[in-house]
């Protein structure tokens, strides 16, 4: 619940719409996790506020009301303004769809907040694909869908020189001889998603198979928009997309 | 208050223009029925034309009664340069204080991925068709200075990178007669990075 004089949060907008006839309806990310606002006089000549409740722009916000909908008491600017163009930005929207499915509304996520702000900036330094996936590793994790990146799913430490089947439900197991396996990843690459090392030729392909499949899973087979989008815009050019 | 089933319904049909709510539906519904009966048929009749009339230009996507929009068909516009839009608002707006003259292609929205809004909606891959038809020389990227116009202008650039024409964006600027002071940040922050040589 909020009040008008509660102090300035840190948050994002993640996704906005149109909403009645001159207001918005936001749907912000916080360290107190993702709520509905609604921007009342959002829209329109006079607003004030049009130009920065935006996606990926720094805010402070304060907000009145409780239950599912609350309402936008105060909003600026939290400098230094990020500024996202070309690739980067088709990978934040790809990243905002990921934080609208997965997460809940009232969810308290501020260590998710302080991966995603970190994340955002780094985008804009020209992130590699590889900081994507840790933070879809770092997501999944703080939602409580954590990979099992350090250990077999029989509790055995990985073996980087190793190569497993990765199991939705179980986590990695050793590839058992000729066994048909949908999901064959390497020791080393699972290792590195964790964080221990750094990623090895081809690791960026295989994890990005990896948490393809893990993803859609916990989105329950619907497929994201953004990535839709990702793919028509620049598979054309490379096979590198998000 | 009860309406009569026909009242009724007029008032739900006023309802669906934007910024009307229930007592300027009832204003106008009463000032139709009451005092302009003859206006209220010229308005019925000119909605129904009209709704049977316009449709969208063949080439451009703007509103149009004939198969070509008048800037499409007019021979003296300059086919070699294309300004893209978002609405036929926007058209209206540049026409009225540009001076522009050349033809333009009206998108009827911007790219939303979350929203599903993709280039097939957009008209996207008939836009790059007629640019790669080899007249155009020039495309003029006017999408709004959102996130989402920003995304549709890097899409249509990436787009019709190949094809060999120009491609330009619209400048953002600090507002004539403003002040910097009250100029929001991220505007003024473009200003300065896109500043250029005193004339």
């Amino acid at each position: 619940m909020g009040h008008a004089d509660d102090p300035l949060l840190p948050g994002f907008v993640l996704h906005r719409t149109p909403f009645r006839e001159s207001s918005l309806l936001l749907e912000v990310f916080t360290p107190s996790g993702r709520l509905g606002l609604v921007a009342r006089g959002g829209r329109g000549k006079r607003s004030r506020i049009a130009a920065i409740v935006q996606p990926f722009v720094p805010l402070w916000l304060s907000w009145t009301g409780q239950g599912d909908l609350a309402t936008l008491a105060h909003v600026e600017l939290r400098p230094p303004p990020l500024s996202l163009t070309g690739r980067a930005l088709f990978t934040a929207f790809y990243v905002n769809e990921l934080l609208l499915r997965l997460t809940s509304r009232h969810d308290p996520q501020p260590e998710l907040f302080e991966h995603y702000q970190w994340l955002l900036w780094q985008l804009v330094a020209g992130a590699e694909e590889w900081t994507l996936r840790r933070f879809e590793v770092v997501l999944l994790a703080e939602l409580g869908y954590g990979l099992l990146l350090h250990c077999d799913g029989d509790g055995r430490p990985l073996r980087p020189d190793s190569r497993y089947c990765y199991h939705l439900e179980r986590g990695p197991l050793p590839l058992q001889g000729e066994a048909p396996c949908p999901l064959t990843i390497s020791g080393e690459t699972l290792l590195a998603l964790d964080g221990h090392s750094p990623p090895q030729l081809g690791a960026e392909r295989e994890a990005k198979r990896l948490l393809r499949a893990v993803i859609h899973h916990h989105l329950g087979g619907r497929p994201l928009r953004s990535r839709e989008l990702f793919r028509q815009m620049f598979v054309r050019h490379t096979d590198q997309g998000e | 208050m009860t309406h009569p089933p026909l009242v009724l319904r007029l008032l739900e049909a006023l309802r669906r223009l934007p910024g009307v709510g229930p007592k300027s539906a009832q204003r106008m519904a009463f000032h139709l029925l009451e005092r302009d009966r003859e206006g209220a048929l010229r308005l019925s009749l000119a909605l129904q034309e009209a709704l049977e009339g316009v449709g969208r230009c063949r080439r451009c996507h703007n509103l149009s009664e004939g198969e070509l929009c008048p800037i499409c068909s007019n021979e003296r516009r300059d086919g070699q340069v294309v300004c893209v839009v978002e609405s036929p608002a926007d058209v209206q707006a540049l026409e009225q204080s540009t001076g522009f003259q050349g033809r333009y292609f009206v998108l009827g929205g911007h790219l939303s991925p979350l929203d599903g809004v993709g280039p097939d909606e957009l008209g996207l891959e008939q836009l790059a068709a007629q640019v790669a038809e080899g007249e155009v020389q020039e495309v003029i990227i006017a999408t709004n200075p959102t996130v989402e116009g920003e995304a549709t202008a890097h899409y249509i650039s990436e787009l019709l990178a190949a094809s060999g024409a120009r491609i330009t964006r619209l400048a953002h600027g600090v507002p004539l007669g403003g002040e910097l002071e009250y100029v929001d940040s991220g505007t003024l922050s473009r200003a300065f990075h896109g500043r250029r040589e005193v004339q």
